[in-house]
């Protein structure tokens, strides 16, 4: 008998724990849309007259197609906002992309300058960090090889600087390829739930992992935290995590016409691997600490969750079904069965209202979504949340073996997230 | 796309009145956390006002009804882990008594109800009264109407003695209700926050699982969260509602499906028998034109406790239809009406208790919608302001006075006064004093879970009225069938009970019984068997 009881109070507790997760997510990914004043709060701000900072673009690059580089090089030079400077980031171990940088600096001796990173161990942060010293400019901007830039992103990154008195201004970053691959789709909206409203509900508890893509920064703050972490794997979220800590104010702000665009990684594998880089960054960050030198405990508390929430997320789209599962069969007393089945309740919700998303991702881009994306989307959920978990669980292991190692999975032939190149020219809708 | 969005909210910033002003403007929207001086005072008052009349002698009168006792037994089950003493059979979803067993225990704490148990559940329900008041008068300032139109629905809601001899049983309605008007109070929300519309659908869900007539108000409760101003997250609100509020009734058919009683099989119960009984095989109401059907009987009775409320809210949905945010409210009367005028299957009595603070609100907002059209009127003709506006208020007065001076007047201080449970607790009093604990006692609802806590604590002992012929345990328990019970005790509802019902057992054990002891309606019989026991009566 008391082993049953106990063994229901453990359903129990696991199921509420779920709830939370999921009831969390629900909510991190509805934010945006709780009332029509919080979609206004995080859209832009509107363009000020006059200009009132001065950009150096970062561009890292690591075995780059010169077509992909020179794409995302010319939106940046097209960019609206008269003084900007770029500044290529290379390795001294890729001949191929510095050439391929040199010429293209050449091509605007003016406007593109080139830094060549020549440390033993390869990673973007080093690479930024090398960049960064060259950098001359009042705001320091990251752009990812494979984006493409919208033409007034500064213009209006430059007001949001001016009014609302940031630090740090993170724009957004939307995959736009979803008819690619079965799991484009999911990753495309998982992006724009991100980007649209995650970022900002992590913004308004003033706790904020940061993008590594269309990111601005103040470039005299950025020298003060002596730049990016270059033992991190996830350097951005690092950032951000610093940042939130000092008190610095970091501005996320949305407009369709103003993402930054990419592709979602060509290969499952990839993306697999890019996941996994995420999840044991988060977990290097949630390790170094600097959480823990937040103000209060309540704000300590959301940092917890929030760089944790990740991981519980993946896990808890495969725990759901098997804690029901396993209540149902479990021959348990049917009120634990039901609360076993109430983390379905914010899960379903969830997926509901990303079929409002999908259906808004495709007017704000001007894509027609038809009845079969909005099956694949629904399909393709748990198939999605498998791999989410899986690659968490990979992360888990490497950071249990302590291996943060670049190079090894670089060894391994494949290309490794922000650097792996984009099997084509970066798609324009 | 970004100043698109904007228009809400610049539209809502001009409604939120200006920033020298303390406290809202006239036109502010109606919110819990910014209320007017006014509001709050107002408030309060109803508040106690509610809380009085519910409470007043509500252990007096009206006198206590076998439902009720059914639901209070029900709820007294919960607390030791079941859904009912007798088994549940899907008859209605189970949150509603959940809901009195999760309150119920604080009452009988504090020993209130004279020491019964039906009584102490009577306050449980006396705060959903209040609730449902207070809520009235909250969804009527969020339909914009004037602070003393709002108050006035509130106090049509609690002085109507259709509102208050129904409001004050302990009947799965009154727990509903509140449920009903919070939902719509959230689906009114100015703000257009996607989680007020998502807690609408939550609590929309928690009302039909309490009882589950109420749905018949969702197409009026999805009105009112779509009929307005298109606003830029409207499909979120409405998916929102959807998904939460179906998903939460999904738990109802997945408890019966876990329980493997979702589909009809012998030897069980099922959720699918409770509705094909409820819907199709249940002997009907007749039609409401029909003279003597019973459809035409229990209108009679509903009209008899308060003609006025009903006709003159009828006539009121109507103007409703005037003011585009009220005819939520003609749509919520209407669809509410339909089963009645239309159909002919099995009307519940209690089925009113859903449209009573609907009724009230189409008043309060027709008197409003009235008043506008005066105020509007005068405008051109300001010399005729002020007699115009006296005539108003004269005749506002004098037909609330004609309308509740013969009828209100009477009846509710009939409520507040009467002691109609003096027999009812006399009889409890005798049975538990005289009556041996082993003795097989046949006991209508009403008093069965205050007779059976007395020490029987068997329920098939101490025995309710219908188990013996609609509970199949009976037979198990009781082999010799209706000889093994030793009493029966008769209340004003039981000879009726077995006649619609049909119970041959109870019907058997009556016609062999004696009376002991009468105390008015209410008789304590003994059952003699005959000497040999007809092995066939099983």
């Amino acid at each position: 008998m008391p082993v049953s009881v106990l063994a229901s109070a453990l359903v129990v507790l696991i199921a509420l724990a779920l709830f939370a997760i999921a009831l969390s997510t629900l909510y991190l990914n509805t934010y945006a849309w709780w009332d029509p004043k919080t979609q206004i709060r995080t859209s832009y701000s509107g363009l000020q007259e006059t200009e009132a900072c001065s950009f150096s673009l970062i561009m890292p690059c690591r075995n780059e197609r010169e077509d992909v580089m020179r794409a995302t090089l010319s939106a940046l030079l097209a960019q609206t906002h008269s003084r900007k400077e770029v500044v290529i980031s290379v390795g001294h171990d890729d001949p191929e992309t510095v050439q391929t940088a040199y010429k293209l600096a050449s091509e605007h001796p003016d406007l593109v300058r080139v830094s060549v990173d020549v440390s033993e161990t390869k990673n973007k942060p080093r690479q930024l960090n090398k960049a960064l010293s060259m950098c001359r400019n009042s705001v320091v901007g990251v752009f990812d090889a494979e984006s493409i830039a919208a033409k007034e992103l500064l213009a209006h990154i430059d007001s949001v600087f001016a009014t609302k008195n940031a630090d740090v201004v993170q724009g957004a970053v939307q995959l736009i390829n979803y008819r690619d691959t079965w799991y484009s789709l999911r990753n495309c909206l998982e992006y724009f739930t991100w980007f649209r409203s995650r970022l900002h509900a992590h913004s308004r508890q003033g706790f904020i992992p940061l993008g590594g893509n269309t990111v601005f920064i103040k470039r005299e703050l950025l020298n003060e935290v002596r730049g990016w972490d270059g033992n991190c794997l996830a350097e951005d979220c690092d950032l951000g995590v610093r940042l939130s800590t000092l008190g610095r104010k970091i501005i996320v702000a949305y407009s369709p016409e103003l993402v930054t665009r990419e592709e979602t990684p060509d290969t499952l594998k990839a993306l697999v691997r890019q996941r996994t880089r995420w999840s044991l960054g988060f977990m290097q960050v949630f390790a170094k600490g600097d959480w823990k030198n937040l103000p209060t405990r309540k704000m300590r508390a959301i940092a917890w969750w929030t760089l944790m929430q990740q991981h519980f997320m993946a896990f808890a789209g495969v725990c759901i079904p098997v804690a029901i599962f396993a209540a149902v069969w479990g021959g348990f007393p049917l009120v634990v069965t039901l609360v076993a089945f109430l983390p379905l309740i914010p899960t379903l919700a969830t997926i509901a209202f990303d079929i409002c998303m999908l259906q808004e991702f495709g007017r704000d881009h001007k894509f027609t979504i038809i009845w079969y994306d909005y099956l694949r989307l629904i399909v393709g959920t748990p198939l999605y949340q498998l791999v989410l978990a899986f690659s968490a669980l990979r992360a888990l292991l490497k950071f249990i073996r302590r291996d943060f190692g670049w190079e090894k999975t670089d060894h391994s032939g494949a290309h490794l997230s922000y650097l792996e190149p984009a099997a084509a020219a970066p798609v324009r809708p | 796309m970004a100043v698109a969005e904007m228009e809400p909210a610049v539209i809502e910033g001009k409604n939120s009145g200006s920033p020298q002003h303390r406290g809202p403007g006239p036109d502010a929207p109606f919110s819990l956390t910014q209320l007017s001086f006014w509001d709050r005072i107002t408030l309060w008052v109803l508040t106690a006002a509610a809380a009085v009349l519910s409470l007043w002698n509500l252990t007096g009168a009206p006198s206590y009804q076998d439902d009720e006792g059914t639901y209070t037994a029900q709820a007294f089950a919960v607390h030791s882990g079941s859904l009912a003493p007798y088994t549940y059979w899907y008859d209605h979803p189970p949150l509603g008594w959940i809901q009195i067993a999760a309150l119920n225990w604080l009452p009988t704490m504090l020993g209130l109800g004279d020491g019964t148990a039906i009584g102490a559940t009577r306050y449980v329900i006396a705060a959903f009264f209040v609730a449902s008041a207070v809520l009235l008068y909250m969804v009527a300032r969020r339909l914009k109407v004037r602070i003393p139109f709002a108050a006035l629905t509130t106090v049509i809601f609690i002085l109507s003695p259709l509102s208050l001899v129904l409001g004050r049983q302990i009947y799965l309605d009154n727990i509903g209700v509140p449920w009903l008007l919070l939902a719509f109070y959230l689906a009114l929300s100015s703000r257009d926050a996607l989680w007020h519309h998502v807690c609408a659908g939550i609590c929309f869900a928690v009302a039909v699982l309490s009882k589950e007539t109420l749905a018949i108000f969702g197409p009026a409760l999805l009105m009112a969260l779509t009929y307005r101003p298109r606003w830029s997250n409207r499909s979120f609100s409405v998916v929102g509602f959807l998904t939460v509020g179906g998903l939460i009734l999904a738990f109802y058919p997945l408890s019966a499906l876990l329980r493997n009683e979702l589909f009809s099989g012998s030897n069980h119960v099922s959720l699918q028998d409770a509705l094909s009984y409820q819907f199709l095989e249940r002997s009907g109401s007749g039609r409401i034109f029909e003279a003597g059907s019973s459809r035409a009987e229990l209108l009679a009775g509903w009209l008899y406790f308060d003609k006025y409320l009903i006709a003159a809210g009828l006539v009121a949905a109507a103007l409703c239809l005037l003011r585009k945010q009220a005819r939520v409210l003609t749509v919520a009367i209407l669809s509410f009406a339909i089963p009645i005028v239309l159909g002919q299957g099995y009307l519940p009595a209690m089925y009113i208790i859903g449209v009573i603070p609907f009724l009230a609100l189409a008043l309060g907002t027709g008197v409003d919608i009235a008043w506008s059209g005066l105020e509007k009127y005068v405008r051109t003709r300001p010399s005729l302001r002020r007699p115009l506006r006296a005539a108003f208020v004269a005749v506002l007065c004098s037909s609330l006075v004609l309308m509740s001076v013969p009828q209100w007047f009477e009846q509710d201080r009939d409520l507040l006064t009467a002691e109609n449970n003096a027999n009812w607790r006399q009889t409890l009093s005798w049975v538990q004093d005289n009556i041996s604990r082993e003795d097989v006692v046949l006991a209508p609802y009403s008093m069965w879970y205050d007779l059976n806590s007395s020490g029987w604590n068997d329920s098939w002992t101490m025995i309710a009225t219908e188990k013996p012929d609609l509970d199949k345990q009976f037979e198990t328990a009781h082999p010799d069938g209706w000889q093994e019970i030793d009493w029966i005790i008769v209340g004003p509802s039981v000879t009726a009970n077995i006649d619609s019902l049909g119970l041959n057992r109870a019907a058997s054990a009556l016609q062999h019984s004696t009376t002991v002891r009468t105390f008015g309606e209410w008789s304590i019989r003994r059952v003699e068997a005959p000497v040999r026991p007809q092995a066939n009566e099983r």
